[in-house]
This record gives structure tokens, sequence and C-alpha cells, in this order.
């Protein structure tokens, strides 16, 4: 009931906005774009014809995986193509001005005040020797933003006189300066004593959380004022007598605020070093926004955060934009998370955009093949866990059959990895306290099923997947294997212990050496046990190769050749060629694209269906989990939040800090079909 | 930044004592007569070897040796030349010209190799980086005392355009040739290292967003490509300052410089061991001093090690 | 087949959501747009491309190397100044020791291209003769010190803790001695004896520490990378990690560093040679030649230019293969 009405208001306000956008005409009009590449002498052709629109304050999205020509479109916009890129034919309209071909003065004009670029990295897109202020700064003052605000005021006034140009509201008013604030709480308070207003307090609280030095104007003073029982006249007066213009350290602190930055005045004073990933992401908002753009391009601007950071900061940002009335052009891999930003989803594959359009209409009714399989594989909208058609076919009724089957299997199978309170402390360098990575967990795998361990980064999942493996001595605490104590393995029992228990590690670029051909990789874990001969070793590399369905000419190839997808294959292979027990995946599929982690996660499903391999899979996203885990164990700071079988975490999670991390997949509670 | 002085300082005391003690005992701990060693050539005259063996206290056990050298190295107490003038006299009438050699040097690697380095690194794969590129590769390649004689001989004796050899007293023209000598080396690395930094720097991604924001390419030349590829040119610089001294040797010998890498050349030719010593460790202790300074000087240009 | 169930268990839960879900009419150039399928053939996720040829880090460092006219260059050179080296009598005829003070600065005659020096010895044999010192100093303290200096750092970089502490320390001790500065302490004692290997002795003992220091940060680089921890978790010993997987992967900058620095030591030994602490005179020398010749800057200047010629030569050809070597193997390394 409650659903439908939002349904209808959310309805509502699209068709207004909509009615907006429809009279002003698209912001940005992206016609048979063509970009290329020069390399080796020979052209790479990374965008071809492709075609969208933004209108304003809309949300549009670029979706695609790595190499689709989505983050080359988007530069391509604030022409900033790296390195040999070059814009060959199509057109690109800002506000119908034409962009292709615009000297590079021109362009430094449109870039800041009319584009803003909300980038990916935000660990190398800070300079690391400038203060994060004097960068916030550099973005006010490259657009002459730094001029008094009287004077711009002025200015716009007599532009706006002169033609019939609508003024953006509040942002060319007067900011609340550092030195003003004192004074107008004092005459608020007062002037909200005189009147006997009720909860003075809390009005009094409310405005300390509103006025933000340096992004509050005059006008917003005067309106909350209003709005807390003061008559005009006087709210007015109160406005104009103690907000008299911010400097400019006090409007730096007020874009950074903005953006969610907390304390932003010290923190503006600060090196970039100093903030984490998050708050890192947040100034460069606060950078990207800085002049005011009629169009952010933020390029997957949260794909390096943890999930949860990523939700709130575009949380942060959506609600920023719709307040500055900000058309957004949003750069992602994932489809989820492009559904429930954007109203316009753009598909692009190898160069091409592939299917556009409303983007639940898109994700709901995908034609194009392309968009198909990305809706099919991406894990954020995946219901339920991966059955693998190889073993029980492909009826519907017998999957669910077996589904059910499964679970019941979980309460007899015995343990092949029992964790008993596990604990490991770190010494922190110049610091006397230890660091307690991992807190007293304790969990077992079962035979033939899959343990997932989720956390975020800090929480200690790899660390206890480390002790697992027998590569970190646990402070205190027991891990058994098949009911043996791995504290007693050494020398022959340890080597014992590894042949049953195989890693897969997160990095399919630095888990294979680059020296190593891949059939040397793979024969290597032969060779140390000592296992066969040469004839038989390289038989053995076949059949593995076979059975993560690379062909077998790769063995000559180095890994540097091959994508990572192809690379984590071959660590799996390397990994199944002692036929193991046991499995831990560390993040194993957390740097691939959809499609291909897709893929790997369908091979390692298959794998244990027809081995019956018991897997411990660390991962940091709660959507992967879905594909592949009977059992999760969820892990913050150290500790054991929640422990279940996978459908009791999804349907009934127990733990404010699950349904925080659930809330937090892109895309969760979207509803689609296919046609 | 005060815990971090204080860390590099303490971390320098183990460094200055582990020099004097291998420069000592290669000199005076090696097997073989040391005193006989410093006579060279000549025969050992019996009295002079017995005042050096007295001075060194090489009568001692070696520890004590040590720590007596140490503690006259540190009062600048390093006994007498052959001539009987105190050798911290000698050098300290050398040191003057050698330290306006090496500024002017510093100078110009300074300048020039910063600028030329700019250029090579803005207009990389251009005819103009080429160029800069080969030159600096021959100045690296070609050995000072090389360089030397070439400028010499051609700025010097055939075109007099600048004096061939300094006297006694020389001035700032007298000193122009060698000091190039002298620095050119340098400045091919301070190029090359200023070109390497700028190409990687040029493409960092911060430098995108600052073109992002709206900068002019000035500006974001200015502010960020250079500024931060002048980081370790900077402080590659300061470290030079130690090397000038120590390489104005050869250009005082083939421009007749009195300095005092001169005196430690004429202290080689006499074989006068004890003065050969005491330059050295005194020009170890400035190259000491000098790495010290240009860590602090990094840790104030880089806020990163500051607070490391 | 797998879409199939996809497709199941999706209409599955959404029974009961909203059929009427409500689609704004789209703005002019956002209507529903797909791409005609043969503009947009699907290709098979992640397949491997088996027309490029397979390389290996190697190769493709020689492919690159292959096509530096610089590295052609000097890599012609360098092996003609080593052809020199190891076969002096095939390019003269003349011994550089055979003197004759008649023959004092004499010019060029046939036979005797670059004429006599000072002491009337052939200028081009000794020239030719010189090169095997050079040559063989550089070759000589470059393995010595790559040895050397590389097992330092990789012993210190592999077991870390306090053995790197030590060794660390020692480093610093060694660097904060010029090398030229402590070669003259050491040399100046034994000025008048000694072979060749007088001099490759010292320069290592000053010239270590660089290796050190490279061979230090590529171990332990290599030492953290994943691919260890996997090996380790296969069963392989941290001996054999260390052989198999640590020092394969940290040769690139080892190389790098000593083709770069042979050409310094070679300078080095000349420049010593020239101060007169280096060579004793009865070894050919392109240093001590140049010491010699120095006074006669300015009468014959063509006894001091050719020795001074090869030095620069020789120099520049091993510089410049180090930096091809550099930019094939190392690219982003930040040696000057």
């Amino acid at each position: 009931m409650r659903a439908s009405q939002e349904k209808n208001m959310q309805a509502a306000s699209q068709t207004n906005a909509q009615a907006k956008a429809q009279s002003e005409g698209p912001i940005l009009e992206v016609k048979d774009l063509q970009v290329d590449f020069k390399a080796d002498g020979h052209t790479v052709h990374a965008v071809r014809d492709s075609s969208f629109n933004v209108y304003p304050g809309q949300w549009v999205a670029i979706v695609g995986e790595s190499g689709s020509g989505k983050s080359t479109s988007a530069m391509s916009v604030l022409g900033l193509l790296p390195g040999t890129g070059k814009v060959v034919g199509g057109s690109m309209k800002l506000h119908g001005r034409e962009l292709v071909g615009l000297s590079a003065s021109d362009y430094e004009q449109v870039r800041g005040s009319q584009i803003g670029l909300v980038p990916q990295d935000p660990m190398s897109n800070l300079n690391p020797v400038l203060r994060i202020g004097t960068q916030v700064k550099e973005a006010l003052e490259a657009n002459h933003m730094d001029v008094a605000r009287e004077k711009r005021s002025q200015l716009a006034k007599q532009i706006a006189s002169a033609e019939t140009v609508t003024l953006k509201n509040s942002d060319d008013e007067l900011f609340i300066s550092a030195k003003d604030l004192p004074g107008l709480f004092a005459a608020a308070k007062s002037a909200l004593e005189e009147i006997h207003a009720k909860n003075i307090d809390r009005t009094m609280e409310a405005f300390k959380a509103e006025w933000d030095v340096g992004s509050q104007t005059r006008w917003g003073v005067a309106k909350g004022l209003i709005k807390a029982g003061l008559d005009d006249e006087k709210a007015w007066s109160i406005a104009k007598q103690h907000v008299t213009g911010s400097d400019m350290n006090d409007r730096i602190a007020g874009l950074l605020s903005e953006a969610g930055l907390p304390d932003a005045a010290t923190r503006a004073r600060q090196y970039p070093h100093e903030f984490s990933g998050g708050m890192r992401q947040r100034a460069l908002i606060a950078v990207g926004l800085a002049s005011r753009p009629d169009l952010l391009i933020a390029d997957e601007p949260t794909s390096a955060l943890d999930v949860t950071v990523q939700k709130k900061i575009l949380d942060h940002l959506h609600g920023l934009t719709d307040s500055l009335g900000t058309a957004v052009l949003f750069i992602t891999h994932d489809l989820g998370l492009a559904a429930e930003r954007a109203q316009h989803i753009v598909v692009m594959y190898k160069g091409r955009v592939v299917e556009s359009g409303p983007s639940l209409e898109v994700l709901q009714h995908p034609q194009h093949p392309y968009t198909r399989r990305l809706v099919n594989a991406a894990p954020s909208l995946a219901s339920q866990r991966i059955i693998s058609a190889k073993e029980h076919g492909q009826d519907a009724s017998k999957l669910m059959e077996h589904h059910t089957k499964g679970e019941g299997d979980l309460e007899r199978s015995e343990h092949v990895i029992t964790v008993e309170h596990l604990t490991k402390e770190f010494k922190l360098p110049r610091k006397k306290e230890m660091f307690k990575a991992v807190d007293d967990v304790s969990f077992s795998v079962k035979r033939g099923t899959t343990l997932a361990i989720v956390g975020e980064s800090g929480s200690g999942k790899s660390t206890v997947a480390n002790m697992v493996l027998h590569l970190l001595e646990p402070s205190s605490g027991r891990i058994y294997y098949e009911g043996k104590d791995l504290s007693g393995f050494n020398g022959q029992s340890l080597l014992d212990f590894r042949r049953h228990v195989q890693p897969v590690f997160q990095n399919p670029y630095g888990s294979l050496d680059p020296m190593y051909s891949i059939y040397r990789s793979i024969e290597e874990p032969l060779r140390i046990h000592g296992i066969g001969d040469r004839k038989s070793r390289e038989q053995r590399v076949r059949e593995l190769l076979d059975m993560v369905e690379m062909p077998e000419s790769v063995m000559g190839r180095y890994p540097n050749e091959l994508s990572g997808g192809q690379r984590q294959r071959i660590a799996i292979a390397r990994a199944m060629a002692l036929n193991p027990d046991v499995i831990i995946c560390d993040e194993a599929v957390s740097a691939l694209d959809v499609l291909v982690q897709d893929q790997v996660l369908r091979l390692l499903n298959d794998l244990q269906a027809e081995r019956g391999l018991s897997y411990l899979f660390i991962t940091h996203d709660l959507a992967v989990v879905r594909q592949i885990a009977d059992e999760v164990v969820v892990m913050q700071h150290g500790r054991l939040v929640e422990h279940a079988t996978t459908d009791e975490v999804f349907d009934h999670p127990k733990q404010q800090y699950t349904r925080d991390l659930l809330e937090a997949i892109p895309g969760g509670h979207l509803q689609l079909g296919l046609d | 930044m005060g815990k971090y002085l204080l860390r590099r300082i303490l971390q320098m005391i183990p460094v200055v004592l582990g020099t004097t003690l291998l420069i000592y005992a290669l000199v005076f701990a090696l097997p073989g007569d040391p005193v006989a060693a410093m006579f060279g050539d000549k025969p050992v005259n019996q009295a002079v070897a017995a005042q050096i063996r007295a001075e060194y206290n090489l009568d001692k056990p070696f520890l004590v040796q040590y720590v007596l050298f140490l503690k006259n190295a540190l009062t600048l107490n390093f006994g007498n030349t052959f001539a009987g003038q105190p050798v911290i006299s000698v050098i300290g009438r050398a040191f003057p010209v050698t330290i306006q050699l090496a500024l002017m040097a510093f100078v110009f690697e300074g300048v020039f190799g910063v600028l030329f380095g700019i250029i090579s690194g803005l207009t990389k794969g251009k005819w103009s980086d080429t160029i800069i590129l080969v030159i600096s590769l021959l100045l690296i390649s070609v050995p000072t005392f090389v360089t030397g004689f070439i400028l010499q001989y051609f700025l010097g004796v055939k075109w007099h355009v600048l004096p061939a050899t300094a006297g006694a007293h020389p001035g700032f023209i007298d000193l122009l040739m060698p000091a190039i000598v002298l620095g050119s080396v340098s400045m091919a690395s301070i190029i090359r290292l200023t070109r390497t930094e700028i190409s990687s720097n040029i493409s960092e991604d911060y430098v995108r967003t600052a073109r992002a924001k709206g900068m002019g390419n000035f500006q974001v030349i200015v502010h960020h490509v250079l500024r931060n590829s002048l980081i370790p040119v900077v402080t590659y610089l300061g470290a030079d300052i130690g090397g000038l001294m120590g390489g104005a040797m050869i250009t005082e010998r083939i421009f007749n410089i009195q300095g005092v890498g001169n005196t430690l050349y004429q202290a080689i030719v006499r074989g006068e061991g004890t003065l050969v010593v005491s330059i050295v460790t005194i020009l170890v202790m400035i190259f000491v001093v000098t790495s010290l300074l240009v860590d602090l000087l990094y840790a104030v240009l880089d806020p990163r090690i500051r607070y490391a | 087949m797998t879409d199939m169930t996809m497709n199941e268990s999706l209409n599955g839960s959404m029974t009961e959501s909203n059929a009427e879900v409500f689609f704004p009419d789209p703005l002019p150039g956002q209507e529903r747009f797909v791409a005609p399928l043969d503009d947009t053939p699907l290709a098979d996720v992640d397949s491997v491309n088996d027309e490029v040829p397979a390389t290996s880090m190697w190769a493709d460092a020689w492919k690159k190397l292959r096509r530096n006219p610089l590295f052609i260059i000097s890599a012609v050179l360098a092996i003609f100044v080593i052809l020199v080296a190891l076969f002096p009598f095939l390019f003269t005829k003349q011994d550089p020791m055979a003197c004759n003070l008649d023959n004092s600065l004499g010019a060029g005659t046939s036979g005797h291209p670059f004429g006599y020096d000072l002491q009337g010895c052939d200028v081009y044999s000794r020239v030719v003769y010189g090169t095997r010192t050079s040559v063989s100093i550089g070759i000589l303290t470059t393995l010595l010190v790559t040895v050397f200096g590389g097992l330092i750092g990789a012993v210190a970089g592999f077991f870390g803790g306090w053995v790197d502490a030590i060794l660390s320390r020692v480093t610093d001790i060694f660097f904060a001695i010029p090398m030229l500065l402590g070669a003259i302490v050491l040399l100046q004692m034994f000025r008048t004896s000694g072979s060749i290997w007088k001099i490759v002795f010292t320069l290592t003992l000053f010239g270590w520490v660089q290796m050190a220091r490279i061979t230090r940060s590529a171990v332990m680089e290599a030492k953290n990378l994943e691919f260890n921890t996997a090996s380790t978790a296969l069963g392989s010993s941290p001996v054999r990690n260390l052989f198999n997987h640590i020092l394969p992967n940290s040769l690139a900058p080892i190389i790098v560093m000593a083709t770069m620095s042979l050409g310094n030591y070679i300078v080095s030994e000349a420049t010593l040679s020239f101060l007169g602490i280096g060579l004793p005179t009865s070894l050919v020398s392109w240093g001590g030649d140049i010491s010699t010749a120095q006074s006669l800057l300015t009468t014959n200047p063509s006894v001091l230019f050719y020795p001074s010629a090869a030095l620069a030569i020789t120099v520049l050809a091993f510089i410049m293969m180090g930096d091809a070597v550099k930019d094939a193997l190392d690219p982003k390394s930040k040696t000057v």
C-alpha cells in the first residue's frame, strides 16, 4: 500500500522533471561518436557510432565491462582522452554547442564550470603533495569562482536582466562565513526566545547541523528562520545582518562538508594520505561540483570502495546533485547499480552502444543478447545459488528438489575444517597495544559445501583464510583439518595437508609467476610433491586445462598474455592439480568483470558438484555469496557478527551490520524479469 | 616533524661512527706497515715515522687507536703535515675556493639541468627531446677529465674565450669553465631525472583531474606536473653538494686551482697519508651531513615522508 | 540452459511483483534502442586469442631491444670493443711497450696512424692495448659487484628482521663514502704495485652498495607478491621459493643496474689512473696515458686526444646499452 503510494509520487515527480527537461532540451547530445587509439602503428576503434543524450537533472548510466569504451566515451566529452586517443567522427553538443574540434582554451572554459568530473580511483586522483583545501581551491579559481560573492551576484543579475536567462536560485547568494557564525546563532536564539518558540534547543540543534560555513546561503538561513516561526521581516533582517559572505577558506570548507566530509575546515588543511578512501572520494566530489557544473561525469566513482561506503557516498551524491539540479553521466560496470541510480541506461559492448532506454525497461526486458547476458550474470540481481546443470540436468523442478535435498544433507555431513576461538594479534609499528585482526572466530566447513566469509576491508577475513592455509600462525585458538590440529603439522604431515587444502587468491595478476609458462605454473604442485614423471605430469596438465575449459594451446603462453579471468581459471587448475578436498578462495572473483566472474563461479560450482569439493569462500561481496555459498559467516572488525545458512542470512538477517551489507547491494531490491 | 628530525639524527650517529671506523681501518689496520706506506716511494724517515706512530697512537690497541682518532677528528685536530704545518690550517686555506667552485657548479647544474630536463620531459619524443637526451648521454659517458681537456683546449687554448687555468686567487671568470666541467655530469643526470619524473607524472590521474577542474595547461604543468617532479630533483641536487666537493679533485687538478681537491692530489703525489686521510674524513663528514639535510628537505617538500 | 534456470527462478520470485511498472514516455533521443545483432556480433566470454604467438617477458624485452637503434649501435660498438680487448694483436702489430725516444712526439705515419707520444711509444698500439685493461676492469668489477652486492641484498631482503637491519646499517656506512674518495684512501697505500685486481677489488669494495640496495628492494617486492604465497601454500619451501620465484623475478633491475654501471667502473679506473693512484705504469691503460699526456695539451693535443676518445666511445657504448636495456626490461625504474 505504502509502496504503491511512493511509486505514484515518484512517478509524479518524474513527470514534472520530464516536462521541464523536455522544454529545456538535452544538456549533452552525443551522436555517432567515434574514437580511435593508435598503438604500434595500427588503429584501434575504441568507440564506434555511440549516441546518447543527457537531460538536465537526470542520471544517465553507461554500463559495460572493461574495454567496452564506456570510460573512453565519457573522457571524450571532457576532451581528456589519454595518450593517442582522438575523436575521429560524430558530434558532441553541450547546450547545443559543438564540443568536437573545440580549441584547447575553449575547452578549458567548458571543463569545471560546465562539466565536472568525479574520477574512478580516489587513491591516485588527488595530488599527494598538495593540501585537500588547495585542490578544492584550484577548482574554484580555475573557473573564476573566487571573486567576491557580492560582485558575482551583481554580475549574474545584470546578465539575467540583459538576456532571458533563468538564475539558479540559491547558489549565487552569500554564504555564511566562519566569523558570522557565533553572531548568527546568538541572534537566532534570542529572536526565537523573543517569540517564545517551542523546542528552541531542538531548533538550534537543527540550525547547527544545517548552517554549514561556506555552504549555507543567506536565502537558506532566512527560510530556515521563517520555518522556525519568525516573521519574514525579522528573519531577513537577521540573515542580512549576520550572513555577510564567506571568504575562500569558508567556501572550501563548505564545499567539503556538502560532500559529506565531517569537520571540513580542519580536514581541508590535511593531505590526501591522511584520508581514507571514502573521504578522498568525498573530497573529489567536492572538487567536481565546486564550480556548479550542469553536468557531472562520475566515472565508476565508488568501485574502489567498500559496499556500505559506496552506498553512503552515492546516496549523498544523489541528494546533492538533485538539490543542485546537476545532471550526472554515471559510468559503471554494475548493471544493478546503474538501474538503481539512473533513469536512462546505455549499454556498451566492444565500443558500440548495443542497447539503451529507460533503465527499468532495459533491465526487465533486455533485448540485445549481450544485455541479456549481463542481466543473467549480474550477481546483485541473482536471487539464489547457482545450481550446477552439469550433474543435475536442467529440469527446474528437479533443481529445486536438489537444493532442498542439499540443505537436508548439510545437517548430517561431517566437518572438513573446524575453526575454534581463532584469534590473531598483530604488533602495530610504534604502538604499544596489539591490534586484533581476528578476534575469537569459530565456524566449521561441512564436507562438500561452501562456507562464505563476508566482510569489508579490515574485517580480518583474509587473515582467517591465511591461518586456515597454515600461512599465518594463530595467536590463539585452534584449526582442525579432518579432526587433526593444524598446529601439530610439520614436515611430511604439513606437506600432506597442503596436498589436500589448496588456495585460489584474489589478484589474478599476482598469483601466477610471470616468469613461469602456464604449463610450468600448473605443473609446479606436481613437481613439489614429486608426483609422476615428466610424461604423466604433462598428461595431467592437459586434463586440468580441459577441466577449467582452457585450450591446450595456452600451455606455452605466459600469464601476461591472458586476461584476468583466464588467469584465475589457470590458478584453479593449479589448485586442482593435487586433487584437493578443500579449496580456499580468497576474493577469487572480486577483480573480474561480471560475465567472467559468473563464468568462474559456475566453473567452481561445477567442480564442487562433480568432485564433492568443500570451499571456504572469502569475499566482500554479499551478492556473490548468494550464488555460491551454503552457509555464511559475516565478519566486522575481526569479530564474527552473524553465522547462518545463506537463505537465512538473506531472508532474515539478525544483525544490523548484516542488514546494512544487504541494503548496500546495488540493485538488490529491484524487481526484474526476462522476456 | 620534530620526531622525524630526532630519528634521522639518531640514525646518523652509527653511520658517522661506521664511516670513520671504516676509513681508519682501511688506513691503519690493513696488513703491512701503514707508516711505511705513507712514505710511498720515498725512503722511510725513522724520525718522522716515530712521530707519526706517536701521533696516531699506533702503539696502543686498535679500538683505543680508533677512539683517539675519532676524538681528534671531532676536534678537527688532524696533526701536522710533513712540512710541519697543522693539517687543519692547510685544509682551511684550501676550502674557500673549493666551496666557491662547488657552488658555481651547483648553480650551473641546477639551472641548466632542470631547464633542459623540463624541455625534454614536456616535448618527449620530439627532436628537442632527442637532442637533449643524446647530449646528456654523452656528458654522462665522457669522463670529467676528458670534458675538461676538451673545453680547456678549445675555449682556453685555441679560441681564448675563457682563461685556460685559474691562478692563485681565481675570480668568477677564472672559475667559470671549471665549474661547468665539474657540474656537467650531474647536470646530465638531473636532465634525465627531471625528464623521467615529468613524463611519469604527466600521465598521473591527478593531472587529469586538475585538467577536469578547468585549469589551464600552464597552471596544470606548473602546479601539478612540475611541483611533483621537482621534489626528487631538488633532493638529488642537495645530495650532490657533497659529491661536488669530492669531485672537485679532478677539475682542480686540470685547471690548477689551489683548492681542497688539489691539496688532496698533492698529498697523494707526495704520499702524505695523514693529510689524505684527514681530507677524505672531512669530505665524508660533509657528505653525511648534507645527506641528512637533504632527507629533512625531502620531508619538508613531501608530506608523505613527514608523517611516515 | 542456464538461461532457462535463471528465467524460471526469476519469474518465480516475481509473481506477486508489480506487473504495471510505471514507464514514463522517454525524452527525445532517449527512446528504446537495440542495436542490430549483425553490427555487434557477440564473442565468447573471455576466449583465448590463439592468433598471437606466445611470448615470455624475456622474449618481449628482446623484441623491444632489437627495434631500438640506440641498442643496435651501442651493441655493435661494445662487441667491437670487446673484440679489441680480447685480441689486440689482430688490430696492431706494434708492441705498446716498445718505445723509442727518437720518435718522441713524432707525427702519424703509415703503420703508426696516431703518431708517437713523449716517450716515443706508438699511440695507436697503446690505445689498442689499453682497451683490454679498461674493459676487463669494467667487466670483472661488474661481475664481482653483482655477485657480492646481489648476495648481500638478496639475503637482507629475503630474511628481513635483524639480518636486514644489520646489513642495511653496513650498507648505509659504505654508502656514505663516495666511491672515488674511498678508493683514494685505500689505493694511496698500494700506489706502485699490483695488477688490475687491485683496482677491481677496490671498486667492488665501494661499489657493491648500490647493487645491494637495488637487489634488496627487488627481492622484497618479489617476496611479497602473491605467487610466493601461492607456492608456499602448494607446499614449496622458502628456499625453493627464493631460487624458483623470487630471484628470477628480481633479475630485471639487477641486470639494468649491472649494464649501466659497467661504463662507470671504466671511468672510475681511468680517473684513478689519471690521479696517479690507479694502475702502475707497467700496465698500458688509457687513464695513465691521458695522465702523462696532459702536459702536452697546448703543444700536442692529439696525443691526449686518442686515448680520451677511445675511453669516451667505450664508456658511451656501455652506458647507451645499459639505457636501452633499462627501457626494455624495467621502463619504470628511476635509475639515472
